[in-house]
C-alpha cells in the first residue's frame, strides 16, 4: 500500500502534464469541427481524395460534418496518446528506479519484488484511468454545444471503453520492457517505437486486403470506430486478444523482474 | 551461531568478475572487517547478501536462510549503508524515513528521531537539497532504524566530515555492544577498519587471500624496528628474518619476523641510545599481500 500511494504522488506531476495535453488535444479539435458543420462543401473535398487515404485516416467510415462521425475520427488520435502515455508510465515506473539509482534503497527494503511491480503498476493503471476520466470529462463539456443525439453518447461511452482496453496492453507492454530490459534506461523509448510501429502497422493493413491479417498484430485495428459507432459493440475476439497480451505480458513481467540482477 | 555463512560464493557479469569462489562465516556479535581496494567484489558481495543480484554460484545464508530464497525475510533483519546513496530526490527526509520505517511492521518513529538526533540530520528538507554528506546521513538513520540484527556497511564514511565519523563509529559501536548486532564493515580504509574490527577479510581480484584475527594478524607478523646508536653498524642486524634494512641519520631500521630473543640480544650487544619496536599497521600488511 505504501509503495502504492508513494508513486500516486510522485506520478501526479506526470498526469497533470499530459491532462494538459489532452485538454489542450480536444479543445483545439473540436473547435475545428465549427468549419466542418453541416458543411456540404467539405464533403465534396473529401470525395475527391483517393480511397486509400481516407481509409488511413478513417474518414471514410464518418460523417465528417455530423459531431458523431467527427468523434470516429478523432478516436484514432485519442487512442495515440492515451497509449503512448500508458506506455511510457508503464516502463518509467519500473526503470527509473535503475536509472535513478534508488533501486539500491527500494529493493534493500523488505519487500519481494513482485508485490513492487504489483504496487507500481496498480500506481501506473490509476494514472491511466485518471487520463481516460480527462479525455472523457473534457470531450463531453466541448460537444455539449453541439447539442449531439443519444447515439453519440453510446457511442462515445464505447470509445472510452476501447481506450481503455488499450491504455492497459500498452501499459502492460512497458511494465514488461520496464521489467525486462536490461538496459533499462531505453525501455520506454522501445515501448513508444514498438507502439508506433504497431500504428503504421494499423494505417498499412488498412489500405490493401491482402495485409488484412496484419491487423492481429496492431491493437489499433482491435477496436474499430466504424463498427463502434454502426454496430453499437466491440469485437469480442479481440477483447480476449488483448487479454492475452495483457496476461502475458505482466507474467512475463513478474517472471523476468524477480530472476534479474538489478543494474546499479 | 553464524549470522553469515558464505560457501563458494561466485559472480560473475557476463565475462567480467565480480567474486570467485568466496567463503567465511561471520559470528553473532561480530565486528568483521571487509577490506580490499575498489573493485575487489566488496559491493558484490554485499550486493548479494541482499539479493539485488544472483550469484553465478554457491551459496549465501544469512541467520541461517538462504538469501536468495529468503530475500524478503532476511532484508527485514539487514541495515544496508551503501557506499553511495541514492533515493527518491523530490521527497523530504522526514517523509522518506517514515517511507522507509513503513516496511518494517513495527514501530521505529523514536529511533528515527533518536538517530536523526545523532547524526545532526535536518529532517524538514528536500533530499535533492542535500549535499552528499548529509545524504550519507539520511541513509545511516535509514539503515539504523528498524534496529536490525545485522549491519551491513559499504565504505561507510565517505562523505563524512570528522566530526559526524566518530559520532557515526560510536553509533555503530553501541549497536554492536549494547544491541549485540553484527557488523559487516566493508573498506578500504584501512585505519578505521584496524579501530573496528576484531576480524579482518582481505580480499584481492574477487577473491579472499587471508581472514584473520586482528590481533593475530598484526602479531604473527612482522615488527618495525629503529635502533638509534653512536656510530651503529648496520651489517650486525644484517641476519635471519631480518628485511629491509636501512640506515640513515644515525638510525637503523628494519622489518624482522621470528624469534624477539634473538634480536634483543644483537641489539643489547652495544649501547643503543633509543629503540623502537612496532606493530606494523593493517596498511602495511595489506600492502603485503598485494605487492
Amino acid at each position: 500500500m505504501n509503495i502504492f500511494l508513494r508513486e500516486l504522488k510522485a506520478n501526479l506531476r506526470s498526469l497533470v502534464v499530459w491532462g494538459g495535453i489532452v485538454i489542450l488535444f480536444v479543445s483545439i479539435g473540436i473547435a475545428k469541427f465549427s468549419a466542418y458543420e453541416g458543411n456540404p462543401e467539405m464533403l465534396a473535398i473529401l470525395d475527391q481524395m483517393p480511397p486509400g487515404l481516407l481509409a488511413a485516416f478513417n474518414f471514410d467510415a464518418f460523417n465528417l460534418t455530423t459531431i458523431t462521425g467527427f468523434f470516429g475520427v478523432m478516436f484514432t488520435y485519442f487512442a495515440l496518446l492515451l497509449s503512448i502515455s500508458a506506455a511510457m508510465w508503464g516502463s518509467d515506473i519500473i526503470s527509473k528506479e535503475e536509472r535513478d539509482r534508488t533501486v539500491e534503497f527500494s529493493l534493500a527494503l523488505p519487500v519481494p519484488r513482485g508485490r513492487l511491480v504489483t504496487a507500481k503498476t496498480l500506481a501506473a493503471t490509476v494514472n491511466c484511468i485518471g487520463l481516460l476520466i480527462i479525455t472523457w470529462g473534457v470531450s463531453l463539456a466541448n460537444v455539449a454545444k453541439y447539442h449531439p443525439d443519444s447515439q453519440f453518447y453510446a457511442f462515445m461511452s464505447l470509445c472510452m471503453l476501447a481506450l481503455f482496453i488499450l491504455q492497459m496492453i500498452f501499459l502492460a507492454v512497458g511494465v514488461f520492457l520496464g521489467c525486462a530490459m536490461k538496459h533499462c534506461k531505453r525501455s520506454s523509448s522501445v515501448a513508444v517505437s514498438l507502439l508506433l510501429g504497431t500504428y503504421f502497422l494499423s494505417v498499412v493493413s488498412g489500405l490493401n486486403k491482402d495485409l488484412d491479417f496484419l491487423k492481429y498484430f496492431s491493437p489499433f485495428r482491435y477496436f474499430d470506430p466504424a463498427m463502434l459507432l454502426h454496430e453499437s459493440r466491440i469485437d469480442v475476439t479481440f477483447v480476449w486478444l488483448s487479454a492475452g497480451i495483457i496476461a502475458v505480458c505482466m507474467v512475463g513481467a513478474y517472471v523476468s523482474y524477480s530472476k534479474r540482477d538489478l543494474y546499479i | 551461531m553464524s549470522i553469515i555463512e558464505v560457501d563458494n560464493l561466485t559472480k560473475y557479469y557476463g565475462k567480467a568478475r565480480g567474486i570467485i569462489d568466496i567463503s567465511f562465516s561471520v559470528d553473532e556479535g561480530e565486528i568483521f572487517g571487509f577490506v580490499g581496494p575498489n573493485g575487489a567484489g566488496k559491493s558484490t558481495t554485499i550486493r548479494l547478501f541482499c539479493s539485488l543480484i544472483y550469484p553465478s554460484g554457491g551459496t549465501a545464508k544469512i541467520l541461517g536462510k538462504d538469501c536468495f530464497k529468503h530475500g524478503p525475510e532476511i532484508r527485514r533483519e539487514i541495515g544496508y549503508l551503501p557506499s553511495e546513496v541514492f533515493y527518491y530526490d523530490r521527497m523530504k527526509v522526514i517523509d522518506l524515513l517514515k517511507y522507509s520505517a513503513s516496511f518494517y511492521g513495527k514501530d521505529c518513529t523514536k529511533r528515527l528521531y533518536e538517530l536523526a538526533e545523532i547524526m545532526d540530520l535536518d529532517l524538514k528538507r528536500r533530499i535533492d537539497d542535500l549535499s552528499y554528506g548529509n545524504k550519507k546521513k539520511v541513509g545511516i538513520v535509514q539503515g539504523l532504524l528498524h534496529q536490525p540484527e545485522l549491519i551491513l556497511l559499504d565504505e561507510p564514511t565517505a562523505g563524512l566530515d570528522p566530526l559526524m565519523q566518530r559520532n557515526f563509529f560510536k553509533l555503530i559501536r553501541e549497536e554492536n555492544e549494547e544491541r549485540g548486532a553484527t557488523v559487516f564493515f566493508s573498506s578500504h580504509i584501512l585505519g578505521e577498519v584496524q579501530r573496528m574490527c576484531g576480524r579482518v577479510a582481505i580480499i584481492k581480484e574477487g577473491r579472499i587471500v587471508k581472514i584473520e584475527d586482528m590481533k593475530t594478524l598484526q602479531k604473527d607478523n612482522y615488527k618495525k624496528i629503529r635502533v638509534t646508536a653512536d656510530d651503529v653498524d648496520e651489517k650486525r642486524f644484517d641476519v635471519d628474518g631480518v628485511r629491509n634494512l636501512e640506515k640513515d641519520n644515525g638510525a637503523v631500521s628494519f622489518f624482522y619476523v621470528g624469534d624477539i630473543n634473538v634480536i634483543m640480544r644483537i641489539i643489547s650487544e652495544k649501547e643503543v641510545s633509543d629503540v623502537t619496536i612496532e606493530e606494523p599497521t593493517l596498511e602495511e600488511i595489506f600492502m603485503h599481500y598485494y605487492e
